[in-house]
């Protein structure tokens, strides 16, 4: 049994009395210990999805309006608030993009990361504070005993993400939703919390589900990836076929538009057109406004998945390579 | 404690009016603790011979009307302004942060709330009280009462707004994925942060408070008439203003200094604490 699964899912915006589909009936698995990567453009549902998952769109102008998420079989939607916090932090845990606003600014990070230990552990206040100097040392932070009475503000950015894991880790988590853990860092440091993430996973079998819209970060870090545009999962497979046998023109066009530092060439390539606003309704394809290979059927008919084989599918008529 | 003097030191540096404010301040406090030992005179007591004396070395603020010593009633009346100030701050900020929080973080609740507020916010503060104080009697208790919640109105107003904004940062949902529940999420993650802006919200509903009270008084629907008050005292100077002009002048000086004094504390904790409202003039 999967440990996350999330099957066909749809989210909606409820705007003046109308719902508008954001993300629409994508379905994925994440299994224990494994490693799930979500890549997509900014705006294609990534994150929402992630937020749905936490249940943190209770009080937003998002609606599940179909499908259900199921962790450790249990259905997220028919439990109870009080079983739902009882997951949170301790079963499943979510670090998010911007480590500068994801700590209160008011407390110390030792008592950060003892408040879920509290909450769900039932630790003694000096058993906690052990426990919250260990998870710092594990997340690789100098002088972690003396770190705990810091103040958020008396941290570098790497570092207060470094905290966030650290927080997120209390409780052993069996899943980790990481929401684009170094979007917000240098690049010398999103190495770091990267490969420290991939580190603790294998120190603690936790599953991973990464978002994110550098592939880079994905193709070094994942098993399996989904990519998703405008809602959609236009093409899922490992990450190993994914990138070397793309089938989706969405996919092959984001590969493209990675700079290769041996070409000789000036110009990035990039995909045509931008992505469509939530408003705008297109027929048949998404994609089609944007797609090289466009044909008449692109425009009038929605693709369904084009199976290539059953890891590796893509919402495309005219999926490319592979099975022709 | 030099924790706490760095931070006055932050506030205040450079601001030697508001640093005068401090000081003025701290007379009254000294007045209020001590007000038995500062005078030999009983603010209650009836001297029929001395009735309206003029300032003079025995009596230094002059005597009122019954012969009571004018300086005796002023200091004793410090202790109704902070009692009133005090008392105010707590009714209004208590329940104002409850409004105001509650209303931004359960958006229903707020809709029916915050026009509530609206509707109290619609009528002008001193008409406000005013009704209040016909419906209720007269006494220390009901004036406190009435003049913060007149003051909770604007309280709940900043605090929602400022909710609003807190219940949407990040760290908010950071603890809500580790598993934290509404009361801890309200009063564990997002009231801490709202402790600065109150701090400021108190200084200057302290400062409201004496001139809403002082005008109740003065009209009659405050305090009652034997507490030695400095808004009672400017009431009963009204007939004898032409003769003893000193009845006025002392507790109308007092209150003027003390609520220029708080505010311009308020001010500077508010520059400290927010520097985008820093006005230009220097030293103030």
């Amino acid at each position: 049994m999967a440990l996350l699964e999330v099957e066909n899912l749809s989210l909606a915006l409820a705007l003046s009395g109308m719902l508008k589909p954001v993300v629409d009936n994508i379905s994925f698995s994440v299994d224990a210990g494994d490693t799930l990567g979500i890549v997509g453009e900014s705006g294609c549902g990534k994150s929402l999805t992630a937020l749905a998952i936490m249940g943190l769109i209770a009080d937003s102008p998002i609606r599940i309006t179909g499908g259900a998420i199921r962790f450790e079989g249990r259905d997220l939607a028919s439990i109870s608030e009080a079983e739902r916090r009882a997951l949170m932090g301790d079963r499943m845990a979510m670090i998010f993009q911007e480590p500068m606003t994801s700590l209160n600014p008011v407390y110390r990070i030792g008592d950060q990361i003892t408040e879920s230990l509290g909450q769900h552990r039932k630790l003694s206040k000096k058993a906690a504070r052990a426990r919250a100097a260990d998870l710092l040392r594990q997340v690789r932070i100098p002088d972690p005993e003396g770190r705990l009475d810091a103040y958020p503000h008396q941290l570098s950015g790497g570092m207060r993400q470094r905290v966030m894991i650290a927080m997120a880790l209390a409780c052993d988590p069996a899943l980790l939703i990481a929401d684009e853990p170094t979007t917000a860092l240098d690049v010398t440091v999103q190495a770091q919390i990267l490969d420290l993430l991939a580190d603790l996973q294998e120190e603690t079998g936790m599953a991973v589900m990464l978002i994110s819209h550098d592939l880079g970060v994905i193709a070094e870090n994942c098993k399996d990836v989904a990519v998703m545009y405008r809602g959609r999962i236009v093409e899922a497979a490992s990450a190993a076929d994914l990138f070397a046998a793309p089938r989706h023109p969405y996919t092959v066009g984001l590969l493209n538009s990675i700079p290769d530092p041996d070409a000789d060439k000036d110009d990035l390539e990039a995909i045509p057109g931008r992505v469509p606003t939530i408003d705008e309704v297109i027929p048949g394809c998404a994609f089609h406004p944007r797609c090289a290979f466009a044909q008449d059927i692109c425009r009038d008919v929605r693709p369904g998945d084009a199976i290539a084989s059953k890891e590796h599918t893509a919402l495309c008529h005219f999926p490319t390579g592979g099975a022709e | 404690m030099t924790a706490a003097l760095a931070t006055f030191n932050q506030v205040f540096r450079g601001r030697r009016l508001a640093l005068l404010g401090v000081g003025w301040l701290i007379i009254v406090a000294i007045a209020v603790v001590f007000a038995p030992w500062l005078t030999p005179y009983d603010p209650l007591e009836i001297d029929p011979v001395a009735r309206l004396t003029a300032p003079n070395a025995e009596h230094w603020f002059g005597t009122d009307h019954f012969g009571r010593d004018t300086l005796a009633r002023c200091i004793y009346g410090a202790r109704m302004a902070l009692l009133i100030g005090l008392g105010a701050v707590v009714v209004s900020l208590v329940g104002g942060t409850l409004i105001g929080m509650l209303s931004a973080y359960f958006t229903r609740l707020g809709h029916v709330l915050m026009r509530v507020v609206d509707v109290a916010m619609a009528f002008p503060a001193l008409l406000l009280a005013l009704v209040l104080m016909t419906i209720l009697d007269r006494s220390v208790t009901n004036t406190i009462f009435v003049i913060g919640i007149v003051y909770t109105t604007t309280t709940a107003r900043i605090l929602f707004g400022m909710t609003l904004k807190l219940k949407n940062e990040v760290f908010v949902d950071a603890a809500v994925v580790t598993g934290a529940g509404h009361p801890s999420v309200l009063f564990k993650h997002i009231l801490p942060n709202l402790i600065s802006p109150l701090l400021v919200q108190a200084t200057f509903i302290f400062a409201f408070a004496q001139l809403q009270a002082a005008a109740l008084d003065f009209l009659g629907l405050g305090l009652p008439p034997e507490i030695p008050s400095w808004g009672n005292m400017l009431a009963e100077s009204r007939v004898y203003v032409t003769r003893a002009s000193w009845l006025l002048m002392f507790p109308g000086a007092l209150i003027i200094l003390t609520v220029f004094s708080m505010n311009l504390v308020g001010d500077a904790l508010r520059d400290a604490i927010d520097p985008r409202f820093k006005d230009d003039i220097a030293g103030v």
